[in-house]
């Protein structure tokens, strides 16, 4: 790691503070559990990393009436332990249990979840100037490639790896920012999310020295019914090979309305939008599933080691149509 | 020659006992290599190649020099300054802090005349393929064992079966990465080493550094894993010798995890071309092989072909591949895993052409009696009889399945010597150069001697790891057990002579009226406790020296496995839910020690079925996946339930076991897969990926 | 009995220190202990900044430490390093294996993954502090017995993460939550099954006794 000097504001006002008056390279940093990889390989050699662990503002979940506020440096283990999210989100409760492991689970945060870069092995060693580095090829591309992207890829094969932004989606959660200025903005998350061939070098449209404060998600209507499942290499930890995020608003057997996201095969949290039109209204069967996973991988495009991810992706996506039935 | 006192008369050897360091470690104060911190020590690191292939033209460390704390900077660590493999040794730095030392580290430059490379096994091996060296081509000469008369043999088989296998390379991944803290006491060299052997580091590292042997100690109190990578002294301890010489000061050199996956030892892979010819009557008649395998720049990729079965008419011709990769190093049961993985999957596919049991199959051409009964046990205690007797016919997408596989292992004892002390209040301290590598020697060099002299095993404290003590082999080959715990027999009953002899002495009595019951001494009706016996010596300890005898130990192991996986055809999971492990290990010093030998071995034979795979890219021939995260081993949830079977030969002496149960694993899970969905799979490991594959081309 | 030293508070905090110098000096809190301290300017006087060299106090198995470290410094490595504690181990340094696991508050976390600055003023456990009064607690005693080791290099860290589970999920355990209870902990020879026998013991006895972990 290089010698970066480190900034601990307490409050939104003094975060802008921050930005607006320290001069310098700038990481924003709460649990710390993916910044540290990359300090540690010197991906990133920022002059200051900016606390965010001390800003009572961004910490907690609270029930409001018709969402529920996550703030963004609340734990992975907060979120899945919460009696609130276990009752209205049995989804989110398991896409937070699925990440990483007990330890990071009780350091790694929301904001950090879903502001985490990418796990490409390239990406990830120092050695490798990669396109997504500014350098001039996608290593990727041309040599190993069996976790990376069948869908939306190019120049850049990334995948997203985080577990709660599919999820988070799926159930049309809304996410809230500060900017370096102290202004604030919110987007649909969907929307907080881009592909390279948007912007090669930052996988969320988060500005310089903009933070995640909090993430809403709308309280779902009755009849609504959301799980997760994500399919690992190594069961006891490891990042998605593929998951499925999905939420649906139910009437009897019917799909009122529903959305399904994937993870784990896409530079972006991958929202199925043929969805939309082949669950509204449709009655919940196997057909409407084996539907729906067909049409996610008839557009894939595999490299040369990830072709399997394309059956497994149908694969999953019919279980989770199926626990969702049996739920 | 001497023997073992009977089984029924044994109170701490063949018992469940724990091992003596465990509250040291439970508690976190064992102190590894790692964990050493002398007065006034530096941190010492290597900067290693990150170029495949190349010249090493100009080192400049003139930024790195300037790094405050920076206390000796060297360049001139590698031999040749050419380059054949990502990680190799370029320049070493010493500094006061380990930030000092990385900042120091990544402020030498060094300009690289680069070569072509090749990384992959197969790609070496075409012929417009870049040399790994100039003066050789990369495919070997071929190494050729042949039996019998293999064409006539085949030409009278009623059924050939033929397939290719591939097996990954396999990396060590020791969690405790290799390394030493060194010191010069004067000319003097003091290695504390995390390693197999610390007799065979001092030779090594005294001829690194072209000094006398006898200038040499090493220590190795405790050492975080090895599995066969720890065997030799290392280039790294030379080089940390070096820097403390110029430093004047203690240094600890430990790899960077990168390092450690990069170049210092792995499992080669192996591509196997495999014939096989049997009878109609199910007799193996002919075996026919080929076989490439790529111990980076480095041999050792044989396969340990035939494997178990008899088989009278033979030929396994192999060919060393050279890479541009790390060195192979000795991997628990070297070439075995890679064997019972093509071998055990042919016994399978035989016996299905044949539409015999596949149990059958291996009753009739096992020539090992031990194994006879075993193979008999182990299907009994797996339930084969209720097996799934059409591969793939389980309903639904979760499919179940059992599979078979056998191990063999032939070394034995060697040369080991102790050295024992008894002193006057009872307490005995025993010597011996071996190391403890997590296996349990310092648990047994106690408990053996504890047996012996009929005294508890709290009396004894057992002194390893030190080159100073008496030598002792490298811990490898499963050959320490066998060396180390006759040694320590003989020089019990040594030290039980020489205090009858003393009691005698000072009695006056003759030294056969003095005779042992188990705990304690009959002379002259009357009955001295071993306190009271040891009494007797006055102000110089008693002490004996004792050797490595026949008649202890023997040579030759036999072992079955069977697993139970279960195969999610949907997503290409494999879990393997259950394991039953039948291996015959002599005499057994620690059951409870034992045990866990067998699940490790065990549960590293999963890892590498499944999981573990060094990726090497080929764009820039180097590692992409050199930590834990994509390097992937067993955790607590690919963790199956494993009954272990120690199969008690005690008549046989003893014998080492840490390498027999590695070998079966992956064929019994390879067999099982087969038995579960209808597929086979050849290549190792079995990752989902490699099982949708499988299962799509049976569909098409 | 982690949680028996309170933690004393400095009387002056450096933000005190920042706040009333406004862009004042950070001298007199810098220890110029290592030949990397640099002397650095507040940039600003509102915001705590943290640069060069800075002490920070914490508990570690019951004993406050004064410490100097840089923002980059792990908690791993001040444990180790300084304070000579080296039951956490250094293994990926990556937070993948959980040989470093240490109690922080509590909760078991990966020290690796951890800068020290951020464990100001926090209750650190590391194996070396769960015995009380030398003896051996029940689950580091279940591991003994059981042979929930082999090198015992993973060993300090699955001791960790097995008490956090005990005192987490409390006694009644099946074999899937100590798993999962687990599942941040890598061991390459192979102990988790004498393991897993090793936390149900030690949970059983725990509850027979009605004691704590
Ligand atoms: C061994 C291991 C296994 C893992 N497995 C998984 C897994 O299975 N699934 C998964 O989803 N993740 C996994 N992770 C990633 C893990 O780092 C995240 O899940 C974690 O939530 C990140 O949170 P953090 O607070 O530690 O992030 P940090 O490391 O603090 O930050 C991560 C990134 O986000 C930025 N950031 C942090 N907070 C904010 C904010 N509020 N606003 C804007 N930017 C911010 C930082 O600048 C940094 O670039 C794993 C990590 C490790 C080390
Ligand atoms: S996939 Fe993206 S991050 Fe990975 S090598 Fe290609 S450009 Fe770099
Ligand atoms: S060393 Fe910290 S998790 Fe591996
Ligand atoms: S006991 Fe050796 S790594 Fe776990």
């Amino acid at each position: 790691m290089n010698n970066f000097k480190m900034l601990r504001p307490e409050n939104f006002k003094e975060y802008s503070i921050a930005q607006k008056t320290v001069s310098g390279s700038k990481l924003p940093f709460a649990g710390g559990t993916d910044a540290l990889d990359l300090l540690k390989e010197r991906i990133l050699q920022p002059d200051y990393v900016v606390n965010l662990k001390r800003m009572a503002d961004l910490r907690g979940i609270q029930e409001e009436k018709n969402h529920v506020r996550i703030g963004a440096t609340t734990t992975i283990a907060e979120l899945a332990g919460h009696p609130v999210i276990r009752e209205k989100f049995p989804g989110l409760q398991q896409a937070a249990e699925s990440i990483a492991t007990p330890q990071i689970r009780n350091m790694g945060t929301v904001g950090g979840n879903l502001a985490q870069r990418p796990r490409c092995w390239y990406f990830r060693g120092e050695t490798y100037h990669c396109l997504k580095k500014g350098g001039g090829m996608c290593y990727a591309y041309v040599g190993l490639n069996k976790y990376h992207a069948i869908l939306g890829g190019g120049p850049c094969f990334i995948v997203h790896p985080s577990d709660l932004a599919p999820m988070l989606i799926a159930l049309n959660a809304t996410v809230h920012l500060l900017n370096a200025e102290g202004k604030r903005r919110k987007l649909a998350l969907k929307d907080f999310f881009q592909l390279p061939a948007q912007n090669l070098f930052s996988e969320t449209v988060l500005q310089e020295g903009e933070i995640i404060t909090h993430v809403d998600v709308p309280i779902p209507q009755a009849g609504n019914k959301n799980l997760y499942i994500k399919f690992k290499e190594r069961e006891t930890a490891d990042f998605a090979l593929v998951s499925v995020a999905l939420s649906l608003n139910m009437r009897g057997n019917t799909v009122k309305s529903g959305q399904v996201v994937l993870g784990g095969v896409a530079p972006v949290p991958w929202v199925v939008k043929e969805a939309e039109s082949l669950l509204n209204g449709a009655r919940l069967t196997e057909a409407l599933a084996e539907k729906v996973a067909q049409a996610v991988v008839q557009r894939a495009q595999p490299l040369s080691q990830n072709k399997y991810k394309i059956l497994l992706t149908q694969n999953i996506i019919k279980r989770a149509f199926r626990l969702i039935t049996e739920a | 020659m001497s023997s073992w006192k009977p089984l029924d008369k044994m109170t701490i050897l063949s018992h469940y006992y724990p091992r003596i360091e465990g509250p040291e470690k439970v508690s976190g104060i064992a102190r590894y290599t790692y964990d050493l911190q002398l007065p006034g020590m530096l941190y010492g690191g290597i900067l290693t190649s990150n170029v495949a292939a190349g010249k090493i033209v100009k080192v400049d460390t003139t930024r790195a020099k300037q790094v405050p704390g920076v206390r000796v900077v060297l360049t001139d660590i590698h031999p040749t300054g050419t380059i054949r493999f990502a990680g190799e040794e370029i320049a070493a730095v010493a500094a006061t802090t380990p930030q000092a030392l990385e900042e120091a580290l990544r402020n030498i430059s060094v300009e690289i005349e680069k070569n072509a490379f090749v990384v992959s096994t197969e790609d070496a091996m075409k012929p417009t393929a870049p040399r790994v060296f100039a003066d050789r081509e990369n495919v070997r000469k071929p190494r050729v064992r042949e039996e019998g008369d293999v064409e006539d043999a085949f030409r009278k088989a009623d059924v050939v079966v033929e397939a290719e296998f591939r097996t990954a390379t396999q990396v060590h991944a020791c969690l405790e990465v290799h390394g030493s803290v060194v010191h010069w006491e004067g000319d003097e060299l003091i290695i504390y080493d995390s390693t197999q052997a610390v007799h065979g580091v001092r030779k090594d590292v005294a001829s690194f550094l072209d000094i006398s042997p006898r200038k040499v100690r090493t220590v190795c109190v405790h050492m975080g894993g090895g599995f066969g990578s720890k065997l030799r002294g290392g280039r790294y301890t030379a080089i940390a010798a070096k820097l403390a010489k110029a430093a004047n000061a203690p240094v600890k050199l430990m790899l960077t995890r990168r390092q450690d996956f990069e170049s210092v030892g792995n499992r080669p892979d192996s591509i196997q071309k495999i014939k096989i010819g049997a009878t109609k009557d199910g007799r193996l008649i002919a075996m026919d092989a080929v076989s490439y395998g790529s111990g980076g720049i480095s041999g050792g990729a044989r396969v340990r072909l035939p494997h178990v079965y008899k088989i009278p008419n033979w030929r396994y011709v192999h060919h060393d591949v050279y890479t541009n990769a790390g060195p192979a190093r000795p991997f628990r049961a070297p070439g075995s895993p890679q064997a019972a993985f093509s071998m055990d999957q042919l016994m399978d596919m035989v016996a299905e052409k044949l539409n015999m049991d596949p149990l059958e199959l291996r009753l009739k051409n096992d020539p090992n009696p031990t194994r006879q009964k075993e193979w008999r046990l182990g299907a009994q205690k797996i339930g084969w009889q209720n097996r799934n007797r059409k591969p793939g016919s389980d309903a639904g997408p979760v499919k179940r399945g059992i599979g078979m596989a056998a191990s063999v292992w032939m070394t034995g004892g060697r040369d080991t010597k102790a050295m024992l002390r008894i002193y006057p209040d009872g307490h005995v301290e025993v010597r011996c150069g071996t190391q403890d590598i997590g296996t349990g020697t310092r648990t047994y060099v106690a408990s053996v001697t504890a047996e012996e002299l009929g005294i508890p095993l709290k009396k004894v404290i057992p002194l390893i790891g030190d080159s100073d003590y008496p030598y002792s082999g490298a811990s490898g080959g499963s050959t320490t057990a066998p060396s180390v715990a006759p040694a320590i027999k003989n020089t019990a009953d040594k030290a039980r002579e020489a205090l009858t002899e003393l009691i005698s002495d000072k009695l006056g009595v003759d030294a056969d009226e003095i005779q042992w019951k188990n705990n304690s001494i009959r002379v002259q009706n009357k009955t001295l406790s071993w306190e009271e016996a040891c009494a007797f010596i006055e102000d110089e300890p008693i002490e004996v020296h004792g050797k490595w005898t026949e008649g202890l130990s023997s040579a030759g192991v036999a072992g079955v496995q069977f697993a139970q996986v279960a195969v999610d055809t949907e997503t290409g999971q494999i879990q393997v839910e259950r394991v039953v492990a039948v291996h015959d290990c002599g005499l057994i010093l620690n059951r409870l020690t034992t045990e866990s030998q067998i699940n490790g071995g065990i549960i590293q034979g999963i890892s590498y079925a499944l999981l573990e795979e060094r990726w090497m890219d080929p764009t820039t021939g180097t590692m992409v996946n050199a930590n834990f995260q994509n390097y992937k081993i067993v955790g607590s949830r690919e963790t199956p339930e494993i009954e272990v079977i120690l199969y008690d030969e005690a008549e046989r002496g003893v014998i080492g076991i840490g390498e027999p149960p590695t070998i079966p694993t992956a064929g019994a899970i390879a067999n099982a897969v087969y038995n579960a969905i209808g597929v086979r799979l050849f290549t190792l490991p079995m990752t989902p990926d490699r099982v949708l594959e499988a299962l799509s081309q049976q569909r098409s | 009995m982690a949680q028996r030293n309170k933690i004393e508070h400095e009387g002056v905090t450096r933000r005190d220190f920042l706040k009333g110098l406004g862009t004042g000096v950070l001298g007199s809190v810098v220890i110029p202990a290592s030949p990397l301290v640099k002397s650095v300017k507040a940039a600003s006087p509102d915001v705590e900044e943290l640069a060069g060299t800075v002490s920070i106090q914490i508990t570690v198995n019951g004993k406050v430490h004064k410490v100097s470290v840089e923002p980059r410094t792990t908690l791993l490595s001040v444990l180790r390093e300084q304070l000579q504690v080296t039951g956490p181990k250094p293994v990926c340094d990556r937070g993948e294996c959980g040989a470093c696991t240490v109690l922080l508050n509590g909760k078991p976390v990966n020290a690796c993954m951890v800068l020290a600055v951020d464990a100001e003023n926090a209750n650190i456990v590391t194996a070396e502090g769960l015995a009380e009064g030398g003896e051996l607690t029940e689950v580091q005693q279940a591991f003994v017995e059981k042979d929930g080791l082999m090198c015992g290099f993973c060993t300090p860290g699955f001791v960790i993460s097995a008490t956090a589970l005990i005192k987490e999920k409390g006694t009644k355990l099946t074999l899937a939550d100590v798993k999962a209870g687990l599942a941040g902990n890598l061991c390459r020879c192979g102990t988790y099954p004498k393991v897993f026998e090793a936390v149900l013991t030690a949970a059983r006895r725990i509850e027979e006794k009605g004691g704590g972990v």
